[in-house]
């Protein structure tokens, strides 16, 4: 357990009563169905990067377990692969999206193939987006914070976030968001000029990661500033196909849709790019300069899980480490919030709407999303009970769902000629078949615990392949009998 | 030049854009609100 002084606590309180306050008022800007989904189409450019930045962020802590267990690598594998998708997203998806005018991407695979589409994407959607690692993630925060049981922890923040989406919808999402884009950007940046003025600048970090005992017992830091540390070509370049995820990420399409024009999609993500640019930096170094702290013998530090809690505790004074702590809260939440909020549109537009219940009312809508809400954040809190490893409910999440979406996805929005809707329905089915199955037989030949697939090969890529493959020959196929 | 400076200086350079953004975002708010 980390020692906090009441002053922080104070700050962290302060900072949960105002999102339950943001909820309390947020909800007179509610008029309609498209104000509860879309904030009424009107994100300006400062709340779209705002909104966007602070969604998209949420896996700090699993940042400063790879910063400080990897090194410099980090930044490679979490940081400037993405930056070239979110590039190609920008230049090609994003205003595109905007012009559409839709809600989700559900609404996208029955504009580009059918129904049926829809209905399997809204599903494989739903889990991509289920908030369990981020409810987990503040859980385990807490639990170090404040000592509480784990499950207690995790009940009181699905709680005070079920109160804001619910009464706020996206417009809560958004509002919220703001205040933690804020907290969160200040929050990291405060710890680095600390830690140099600490513990010294490049002198001191090379000198320390040069020792060549292993920190933690098991972690070899003498690679951790060059450009690809101690590991493969091959690892790296796994991390370099999950950040195709972005191209199905649902926040990313929910933002461009809530733009309040058809420019500012493309101008937003640039400039939130530079914004994670700095950021990334930040939290990297923050992971450096905690495992070199540790091998100098100047930072206790429990697990590299924790490392950014060890070293915040260790460097900041009363107040600032508040400060440092909400930010790392509100890093997490305004993720939760949003994949949480994204869930229940599955359920309330994507399935009850628009399959189950075509003359539903707006005011009937929007109660499917408040009981949306609740199932969503149910079953994350199941998920995250039973799972107890963040990353790796990440990776099967991810795996499964960027197998399945990214293809019909890019075809429906690149692809000039005819389209099958046989196609769209059976590339996903194959893509993630193929990888549960990779999944399934590596568990089954595991070595201590760890799977071990087929050549080495990650479940991603045949997966992708197999999504690919369908694709291709089915739609070939179907087009010719559909002419 | 200890390339710590740089570190420094991004970690400057964050804080100015997020208040800079923050600035943006009040006058946001407020131009909606004195619209209505």
């Amino acid at each position: 357990m980390l020692e906090v002084s009441f002053i922080d606590y104070g700050i962290i309180i302060t900072y949960f009563a105002l999102l339950f306050i943001i909820g309390y008022f947020v909800k007179r800007k509610i008029h309609g169905l498209n104000d509860y989904f879309l904030a009424g189409r009107r994100l300006t450019l400062p709340i779209f990067v705002a909104t966007l930045v602070s969604t998209w962020y949420g896996g700090l802590l699993g940042v400063g377990e790879l910063s400080f267990s990897y090194g410099f690598v980090n930044w490679i594998i979490n940081g400037f692969f993405w930056y070239l998708v979110y590039l190609f997203f920008a230049f090609f998806l994003a205003n595109r999206i905007r012009r559409t005018k839709l809600y989700t991407i559900p609404d996208q695979l029955e504009r580009f193939y059918d129904k049926k589409s829809r209905f399997l994407g809204a599903i494989f959607n739903f889990i991509m987006v289920s908030p369990a690692p981020y409810i987990l993630s503040l859980g385990i925060i807490f639990n170090f914070l404040f000592g509480l049981e784990l499950w207690i922890t995790i009940l009181i923040v699905a709680f005070v976030m079920i109160f804001y989406t619910i009464r706020g919808g996206f417009v809560g999402v958004v509002y919220t968001d703001i205040i933690q884009f804020i907290l969160m950007m200040i929050g990291v940046a405060i710890l680095i000029p600390i830690a140099v003025q600490t513990y010294g600048g490049f002198d001191f970090l090379t000198n320390a990661l040069s020792n060549p005992n292993l920190a933690l017992g098991y972690i070899d830091t003498t690679q951790h500033l060059t450009l690809t540390g101690t590991q493969t070509t091959q690892w790296i370049l796994i991390w370099g196909f999950i950040a195709f995820w972005t191209l199905a990420d649902p926040g990313f399409y929910q933002r461009c849709y809530a733009a309040k024009d058809d420019k500012i999609p493309k101008r937003g993500i640039l400039a939130s790019i530079g914004f994670w640019l700095l950021f990334d930096i930040c939290t990297t170094f923050t992971g450096i300069y905690a495992v070199a702290a540790s091998q100098a013998g100047l930072l206790e530090v429990e697990s590299a899980l924790t490392s950014y809690l060890s070293i915040a505790g260790a460097l900041l004074p009363v107040g600032l480490l508040g400060l440092f702590l909400t930010g790392l809260i509100a890093t997490v939440m305004s993720t939760a919030d949003s994949f949480t909020f994204l869930g229940a549109m599955n359920i309330s537009h994507d399935l009850y709407k628009n399959i189950f219940k075509k003359d539903a009312t707006e005011k009937q809508v929007i109660r499917a999303t408040k009981i949306g809400i609740i199932i969503t954040v149910g079953f994350a809190i199941v998920l995250s009970l039973y799972f107890t490893s963040i990353v790796d409910m990440w990776y099967y999440i991810g795996t499964v769902g960027i197998s399945a979406m990214i293809v019909p996805i890019l075809f429906g929005f690149f692809y000039k000629k005819r389209l099958s809707p046989l196609a769209g329905i059976t590339s996903m089915i194959a893509g993630s078949t193929t990888s549960l199955i990779w999944i399934a037989h590596g568990y089954a030949n595991a070595v201590f615990g760890w799977p071990v697939y087929i050549g080495g090969v990650e479940p991603l890529y045949p997966g992708l392949l197999a999504s690919l493959l369908v694709f291709v020959i089915v739609n070939t196929i179907h087009v010719r009998r559909m002419k | 030049m200890d390339p710590a400076f740089l570190l420094v200086l991004d970690a400057i350079a964050l804080i100015v854009a997020t208040l800079t953004l923050t600035y943006f975002f009040i006058r946001d708010i407020l131009k909606t609100k004195s619209k209505k």
